[in-house]
């Protein structure tokens, strides 16, 4: 694989490949630790997907799309 | 980097596991959505009773002397089980008029007793006048449609479809999304390619949860057929001696208080939490089925059974539990979300809704295909064919 290839990859799959070892990590963090630091540690981890959809939905966008046609 | 016809293929993959999963997929996130909150849903529904206050170290009531009680209650009437709670001072007492009846379904019923001031504090028939709680009726939808065992394995097969359909999308995100940043979404574009900028982004952002979740539930379905191979590799062959032998009369029986010390002795780490007669079908008509969890959030997932002899008390097996059943019990967790507290809770819940939009915006993008995918995904796939994915305006 080429180089830019390998970047193009990391590029694409980064967001998603993070996101995935995230919720992993909270899932178990919640199950395999005992409490405390560790269900806080779980609700971070597993509140950043939902965090990157709120980021990302094009709500605000949306809204100043139709401002002009109202 | 996968070929165009490899993305043909795996395009086919997906359309065809999630066309035929879907339905029944938002039918398991609808009904999934209440059950996140099964506990909080059955104490709001089913208050629980009113317990004696008591310090917290309070002593257990002799368990014995529990059992006599309900005896007295009924007569005539045998124990089929005596489950101890370590969440609620309770100690429940299940009856019926004998062995044979029990298989008659509601031929059974129970007694909640308070586990320390040893007072009856609800009792079955009462309670079923109320009829079924609501969350319980939905959790055998959600489990398998009503429909016993055929639903569950159904169900089974949809969630394997769909955890088919997740590995398909992740593969085919590459080709999708190959010249656009993480999170496109393209507004200015149709409705349709906005709502297919939206599937993608939301279904790559759950794809764990999803993958965990989907998994964990086809695991929990093939919960019968697991605990059946067990019972017939493992447990019958321990019991089979004793199999034969006439049944123990309930008034012969050992004390209930020292089988389960003899089990908490066998398994010192654990808690007994319950007890199954001699005489039913799970167990033997000469011992106590006796059942244990650990104590940790982890191991109280764990279940372990012993067999203590019912005549005279003493141990006789602690029943080793195979790999699956093990899986079986931390797949649970994983599946219901319920080991976090209240903020694993609605983050359960966010995320199902999550499921459903990108359940529901899949199913969209399917209906809503124009004439041109149409004819453009029966050509041949060439190298220009990788636009027919995307959308026409």
């Amino acid at each position: 694989m080429n180089w830019y290839k390998t970047i193009g990859v990391a590029k694409q799959w980064g967001m998603p490949v993070g996101l995935a070892v995230l919720t992993l990590f909270g899932l178990l963090s919640a199950l395999l630790g005992e409490g405390g630091i560790w269900w806080w540690l779980s609700w971070a981890a597993l509140s950043t997907p939902l965090l990157v959809i709120a980021r990302f939905w094009p709500l605000r966008r949306l809204l100043e799309k139709r401002k002009p046609s109202l | 980097m996968a070929s165009f016809g490899s993305v043909h293929a795996w395009a086919w993959v997906h359309k065809w596991s999630s066309l035929v999963s879907t339905v029944f997929l938002l039918f398991l996130c609808v009904t999934g959505l209440p059950l996140v909150f099964t506990e909080e849903i059955f104490d709001w529904t089913n208050p629980p009773p009113a317990y004696a206050q008591l310090p917290a170290n309070a002593p257990r009531a002799n368990l014995e002397h529990l059992a006599a009680k309900s005896r007295q209650m009924y007569p005539g009437q045998i124990i089929t089980s005596l489950f101890v709670d370590d969440d609620e001072p309770k100690v429940v007492v299940t009856m019926a008029p004998s062995w044979k009846e029990l298989k008659r379904p509601g031929a059974d019923h129970w007694i909640k007793f308070d586990a320390r001031t040893g007072q009856v504090v609800e009792e079955s028939h009462l309670k079923r006048k109320q009829g079924q709680p609501i969350i319980v009726f939905i959790r055998k939808l959600h489990a398998d449609l009503l429909m016993g065992l055929a639903g569950e394995l159904f169900l089974g097969v949809m969630g394997l479809l769909f955890v088919i359909a997740i590995v398909s999308g992740v593969v085919l995100y590459s080709p999708f999304m190959r010249r656009m940043p993480f999170g496109t979404v393209r507004v200015e574009r149709s409705k349709r390619v906005r709502w297919l900028d939206l599937h993608n982004l939301l279904g790559i952002v759950a794809t764990a949860w999803m993958a965990v979740v989907g998994f964990t539930g086809v695991v929990n379905e093939l919960s019968a057929p697991m605990f059946g191979t067990w019972r017939a590799n493992t447990v019958n062959r321990m019991i089979a001696p004793w199999q034969s032998k006439p049944p123990i009369a309930q008034a012969e029986l050992a004390s209930i208080d020292d089988a389960f010390a003899t089990a908490q002795r066998a398994l010192p780490g654990m808690s007994v939490i319950s007890a199954i007669y001699p005489g039913s079908t799970i167990g033997t008509p000469h011992h106590y089925f006796i059942w244990t969890h650990g104590k940790s959030p982890l191991t109280s997932q764990l279940l372990t059974p012993v067999l203590v002899d019912a005549r005279t008390g003493e141990l006789t097996a602690v029943v080793p539990m195979p790999w699956y059943l093990r899986a079986l019990e931390l797949s649970r967790p994983l599946h219901f979300g319920d080991y976090g507290g209240a903020p694993l809770k609605i983050i359960w819940a966010l995320l199902d809704v999550i499921t459903i939009i990108v359940l529901g915006s899949g199913l969209y993008l399917w209906f809503a295909r124009t004439s041109h995918d149409r004819t453009a995904s029966r050509r041949p796939w060439s190298d220009r064919a990788s636009h027919a994915l995307e959308p026409a305006e």
